[in-house]
């Protein structure tokens, strides 16, 4: 009893062994999987929204300058660039969530040539 | 009346208040939603009175909440966004993870059903520029001008910049909308579809023998979606605060 550790040493000590066994940084965060639907609904969200907010966007600035139907033609074409560019944006971070695994084996070719 | 799904998104008034002209009477989702933040601060206000070195199993769930959330924003927005924006997004995780499972029970003491107030387009856009606009206040603040960099990804040459600008504006104005019906539609269609197989269950039953077991069917049905529905429940609360979490980053590291 008479050598006993301050309890802070204890406690940091009991950190470092939690850390080391569950083999991470101390981060515990494994993202619960996504299902399908849900992952979908993702991708078709981003790219809706941003439809929608390009066409709005084109039919303020048409409101403003009365320069219908123009704003809005091609505010609805900029919305769907920046559609494409949110669901890729989704699929590079999903694609670094889930790395594919290197040891997979390849898909067979059937190209005939 | 219990066979329309709908039914159960309807707005009844509990109180009736006028403010100014303006109907603010506190209704069924009102009192969801009181619920949800009442059932949160009880929780952790009893879990964590003890504050024992070695927690028991109440104070186990709060803590690994708090582990839970400083992780996700410390992944999303690094060591300074966990100390600005902690309670916020704790607080926004809390309420939509216990709105959403609190709405999972029937009824009971006479109550038709518990509410679901992220069924609501009006409560998950008011979340969703909550953090929108945090985004913006937060990053003018600790920016200034700089934060007009979020718009201009680093590497893209002059002559294409000025398109790339206009596209990453519309990206940046459509988070909101996707922010916030994720949360709404994922909800929203949960709970119907649950209704709907639900419904089956009675009209079947009262067919005599063979509508009886013919119920048993969608009766599993919607014994599975309840399932289905607490993964939903749960799923997207992280998913609403995780995204919390990279737009707030932002508002820190503007500049991709």
């Amino acid at each position: 009893m008479a050598d006993r550790k301050p309890p802070e040493d204890a406690l940091s000590n009991l950190r470092r062994r939690v850390d080391a066994a569950r083999g991470t940084d101390g981060s515990q965060n494994a993202p619960p999987p996504q299902s399908p639907a849900s992952l979908a609904l993702r991708y078709g969200g981003e790219f809706g929204a941003a439809v929608i907010v390009g066409a709005l966007l084109g039919y303020g600035a048409d409101y403003l300058l009365h320069s219908q139907p123009w704003g809005i033609v091609i505010g609805m074409g900029l919305g769907f660039a920046a559609g494409v560019v949110n669901v890729v944006r989704v699929a590079r971070s999903y694609n670094q969530a889930n790395p594919v695994d290197p040891n997979a084996p390849s898909i067979p070719d059937d190209e005939e040539d | 009346m219990a066979d329309d799904p709908i039914e159960q998104f309807h707005i009844e008034p509990i109180a009736e208040f006028n403010l100014a002209g303006w109907d603010a009477s506190f209704t069924n989702a009102s009192l969801a939603m009181v619920g949800g933040v009442a059932v949160a601060a009880l929780f952790f206000n009893w879990a964590m009175k003890p504050a024992a070195m070695v927690p028991g199993r109440a104070q186990v769930v709060a803590e690994g909440a708090h582990d839970f959330i400083r992780g996700m924003l410390k992944d999303g927005a690094g060591e300074e966004g966990v100390q600005k924006f902690f309670p916020l997004v704790f607080t926004l995780f809390l309420f939509i993870f216990l709105s959403n499972m609190l709405s999972m029970f029937p009824g009971f003491f006479g109550v038709h059903h518990v509410f679901a107030p992220t069924s609501q387009i009006v409560i998950t856009a008011m979340l969703a520029l909550l953090v929108f606009f945090t985004v913006i206040i937060v990053g003018f603040a600790k920016n200034g001008l700089k934060f007009f960099k979020v718009f201009a990804p680093s590497g893209v040459p002059i002559y294409i910049l000025w398109f790339v600008i206009i596209i990453e504006i519309i990206s940046f104005f459509s988070r909101p909308l996707s922010h916030a019906v994720r949360l709404w539609a994922n909800i929203l269609a949960g709970h119907i579809l649950l209704k709907v197989f639900a419904g089956f269950v009675p009209a079947l039953a009262s067919l005599g023998l063979i509508g009886i077991l013919g119920a048993s069917l969608p009766l599993a049905m919607t014994v599975a979606l309840y399932g289905l529905e607490f993964l939903v429940a749960f799923l997207q609360a992280y998913v609403f605060a995780i995204l919390t979490c990279i737009y707030l980053n932002d508002a820190l590291h503007p500049g991709h």
